[in-house]
């Protein structure tokens, strides 16, 4: 990181000395384990609409969580007022699950230096002038505006952040980090006669605001919404019923995100509520695939320094030639489970506790030609643009597209808007006929959500072909 | 560390706060405080598996100075925190653009009493947290002593109590205590190559209106047992039933298509559509916000407005848009008391009962789908469409014959308020959306 880091105890103001009172107290029941997660986040936010800078905004969200730990029970309080007597009150609300009073020795705090950095910031939005990010939000939306007559309303935002983060816990860790994070959007709409759709596009990342001089400009991502939401305009109807499928590279990874991805989430294989918890180890799809979660790509929205709990986290294999390899760990489901972390623990905030998550997953690059993939299809449907999708444990998913096209005689022919398809994960995972060589990330825009807990992800995929699956269009 | 704050009283708060804001040079302001605490706990397997407690407050606020509008929020309500957001606030405000629209509301004088609306219940604070691990634990227990179920995703008690104050620089000063319980669990039933999932849930104002751990075990055993051995179905078109939960999740649709601020950004199919039919006349939907001790109720929105009932759909005629102030003047509409933050939110928004028992919907179809789960998303407010992952209980002869998954269910939405044919007499008020069963005459179902 080039700008300089903040001193995190003007923050907080609490010392090394108080944090090891806090967890002293925190675990003065008997608590095994106990953790301080102290946040800082500065957010802002610029909205363009109506032909105007219609709104900004300013946030500070500041707090600590504690936790203690005791074999698979946890006791969690958590505060917003920094002030000793609330939280020490969070410190014994979280203390009371353990319920041996003794008198635990917390091992001494020692500070962690950390090696790597993925974060790509030249200009820290959060030091940036207003005047720059609105600059940025009226060239995406004046981009937009003008690519068509047909576009009839525009929305353009930008919101950007700084987390600053510092957990200490009763195995002496104590480190921390600050984590940038931008996203500048943009929505269409557009009219022809009585027909009205939608067109979005995005992106940012784990980066400075220089991101969108160089690497995606606010043009670009503005025209990108009014082209989808124009194309749309021209689209009918998806098609309904069972079908080859194929999915194109990039946003289609929202697929194994849903298919795979929260399925391997350490807790729910020690809970034994997802499928795959007795399939570690064992071929559950096709040996073209191979998945991989990696919290350490540079400037990927997903990825961090180190996780929610202060593990520094690792490229983790999931899938390997259709065979379960992996789990996306957190300290709880690893102790039970004596697995090793993989540094995958996040939370939404303070106020949440810490679960097993994905970051930027995806499915490594195959050595089929994208072009061959679609010849080989004689009638299908080809899934574009993606929305979001969801899974339930027993590995029905869904993922809804936005915009595609017919396949036909091995040509893209018309174009087909709205459809969600669904399937079981390891039905389909068995049905992936060809991988891409084209590997390619989706838009830096993603969250993903689980437990009512929010965190910024990526995803990603080469063009896929699924020989069969439920396509919930009209037609 | 900091010494501990004294305890501040919010309304001198929110009103100091009010008056720094026109010191800055706001022209208008809006203070909005809340103070909260939470209790919950989730048990599994008969062990406590969480248990969290905690108390929080949050500030927000919203200036404009020469018809410009800038925001602010805080977790961190040290008060020169607050002063530094509010002189940025003043700051950035100026880099707005000018917005005729924009200001807070002209202050009412009929306010509404928060006593006569019973949303705040003293014995839920007084609940022990033995009493509340109890009840989780229970629920959990009579549901896991079936032998039909097989795993366990836990049961949860929740409860919330929390205090809303709002004073803004037009003379509103209001305040407002209100409070919310919830029992649940979740279950899985048969091996985990077929198994299937489901949960129930009760959440109340009042711990007294809670359901007890009996009813809401049973009927989660239930909801997941019926979904045991499933088949798939052919892609066709038949009659579809929407389950009460699933109604409500369309009329958080419906919501959001008659909210003011989709209606000015053409982000709706029912752009235009006011005073004109949309549905059939047995369709009426209401928002109000004054009903008794329901989850949607508060004495007023967030800037201030009084609550009130609205009836959005009247027999089928679009009626009312629902507006927060500024979604209102775009529209040259009033406000309907539905600003959420900056946006528009429901209070209790519903479909109201019909005569027919759920019964009798069901015996009326000789082949059709009852919807009893929805999965994913594929919903497009722009132009109605839908298309969703579903669950079902697949009619056949007026019966249940078996259950049905990996399908989809697509429509429109302005199509299938028009092919509502009958409505339920089940309502029930189980969260601030809600209605009854339904059935839709036709919907395409995707399956094999």
């Amino acid at each position: 990181m080039i700008y300089p880091r903040i001193p995190f105890e003007d923050h907080f103001r609490l010392s090394h000395d108080d944090l090891q009172r806090v967890l002293g107290i925190a675990q003065s029941s008997g608590g095994r384990f106990a953790e301080v997660y102290l946040e800082y986040r500065a957010y802002s936010f610029v909205l363009m609409e109506e032909d105007i800078i219609k709104e900004t905004a300013e946030s500070i969200s500041l707090g600590m969580g504690i936790r203690v730990v005791s074999g698979e029970k946890t006791g969690f309080g958590y505060t917003n007022d920094l002030a000793f007597d609330k939280i020490r009150r969070a410190a014994l609300s979280a203390a009371v699950i353990a319920a041996s009073p003794t008198t635990a020795k917390v091992v001494d705090l020692k500070a962690v230096r950390l090696a790597r950095d993925v974060y790509r910031v030249r200009e820290g939005s959060h030091r940036a002038p207003l005047e720059k990010k609105i600059g940025l939000v009226k060239e995406a939306y004046a981009a937009c505006r003008k690519s068509s007559r047909a576009v009839k309303k525009v929305k353009a935002s930008l919101q950007d952040s700084i987390q600053f983060v510092m957990i200490a816990n009763s195995d002496g860790l104590l480190v921390t980090d600050a984590r940038p994070l931008v996203k500048l959007t943009c929505v269409a709409i557009s009219e022809k006669g009585r027909l009205r759709e939608y067109g979005f596009s995005g992106g940012g990342g784990r980066v400075g605001l220089e991101y969108f001089a160089s690497e995606l400009t606010p043009q670009r991502i503005g025209k990108e919404a009014a082209q989808e939401a124009l194309n749309l305009l021209e689209a009918r109807p998806a098609p309904a019923g069972e079908m080859p499928v194929v999915l194109s590279p990039g946003h289609a990874g929202v697929f194994i995100h849903e298919a795979v991805g929260h399925l391997l989430e350490a807790d729910f294989n020690r809970k034994k509520t997802s499928v795959f918890w007795n399939k570690f180890g064992r071929k559950i799809g096709s040996d073209l695939i191979t998945i991989y979660d990696d919290p350490t790509i540079p400037a990927f929205r997903g990825s961090y320094n180190i996780d929610d709990e202060g593990t520094v986290p690792r490229k983790t294999l999931l899938i390997e030639k259709g065979v379960i390899k992996g789990l996306l760990q957190d300290r709880l489901s690893a102790g039970l489970m004596k697995m090793s972390l993989t540094g995958h623990a996040r939370r939404q905030d303070f106020s949440d506790i810490p679960l097993p998550r994905m970051t930027n997953t995806y499915i490594e690059k195959g050595e089929s030609d994208p072009a061959e993939i679609i010849r080989s299809v004689k009638k299908g449907f080809y899934a574009d643009k993606f929305q979001g999708g969801q899974v339930e444990d027993s590995g029905k998913f869904t993922f809804s597209v936005s915009s595609g096209f017919l396949i036909e005689d091995g040509k893209l022919t018309a174009p087909v808007k709205q459809a969600t398809l669904i399937g079981s994960n390891v039905d389909i995972l068995n049905k992936i006929e060809m991988v891409g060589h084209d590997l390619t990330f989706g838009l830096q825009t993603g969250t993903c959500s689980k437990e009512g807990q929010d965190v910024p992800v990526t995803d990603g995929c080469p063009t896929l072909k699924i020989s069969k699956m439920t396509v919930g269009g009209l037609e | 560390m900091k010494p501990t704050a004294g305890r501040d009283d919010l309304l001198a708060l929110a009103e100091r706060l009010v008056r720094f804001g026109r010191v800055c040079g706001a022209d208008e302001i809006e203070v909005g405080v809340g103070d909260g605490t939470e209790f919950s706990v989730d048990v599994r397997l008969g062990e406590i598996e969480n248990l969290v407690e905690a108390g929080s407050r949050s500030m927000g606020l919203r200036i404009i100075k020469d018809k410009k509008t800038a925001f602010a929020s805080s977790s961190d309500l040290d008060e020169e925190t607050l002063k530094r957001l509010i002189r940025n606030a003043v700051r950035r405000a100026e880099l707005s653009s000018r917005d005729e629209f924009s200001g807070l509301p002209t202050l009412s004088k009929r306010g509404v009493d928060p006593a006569a609306l019973s949303i705040y219940d003293p014995e839920i604070e007084q609940l022990d947290s033995k009493t509340k691990i109890g009840l989780a634990l229970e629920t959990e227990r009579i549901a896991l002593a079936d032998k039909r179920i097989t795993n366990s995703h836990g049961a949860s008690f929740v409860t919330n109590d929390g205090t809303a104050v709002l004073a803004s620089s037009n003379g509103f000063l209001g305040r407002f205590q209100k409070s919310y319980c919830s029992l649940s669990v979740g279950l899985q039933a048969g091996a985990t190559d077929d198994m299937v999932e489901d949960f129930w849930f009760s959440s109340q104002t009042h711990f007294e209106a809670l359901e007890r751990p009996e009813q809401i075990a049973r009927t989660a055993v239930e909801r997941t047992v019926r979904q045991l051995r499933p088949r798939k179905i052919k892609t066709q078109k038949v009659p579809v039933i929407f389950e009460p939960m699933m109604t409500s999740g369309l009329l958080g649709f419906l919501f959001s298509c008659v909210a003011g601020t989709a209606i000015y950004q053409k982000s709706s199919f029912l752009v235009g559509k006011l005073g004109r039919r949309i549905a059939n006349d047995a369709i009426t939907v209401v928002d109000d916000g004054r009903m008794p001790g329901k989850l949607g109720t508060s004495p007023f929105d967030s800037e201030g407005v009084p609550s009130r009932r609205t009836v959005v759909v009247q027999k089928g005629i679009l009626k009312n848009y629902l507006c927060n102030t500024y979604a209102a003047r775009k529209l040259k509409l009033r406000s309907t008391g539905n600003a959420d933050g900056g946006g528009v939110g429901p209070n209790n928004f519903y479909l109201e009962p019909g005569p027919h028992a759920p019964s009798d919907i069901i015996r009326s179809c000789e082949k059709g789908l009852v919807l009893i789960r929805t999965l994913g998303h594929g919903l497009n407010p722009v132009n109605g469409d839908i298309s969703r992952g579903a669950f079902g209980l697949w009619i056949e002869k007026g019966e249940i014959a078996y259950p049905v998954s990996e399908i989809t269910i697509s429509g429109n939405l302005g199509e299938l308020l028009k092919n509502i044919e009958m409505v339920g007499s089940d309502l029930e008020f189980r969260g601030s959306i809600c209605g009854p069963t339904i059935k839709v005459a036709e919907m395409m179902v995707s399956g094999t």
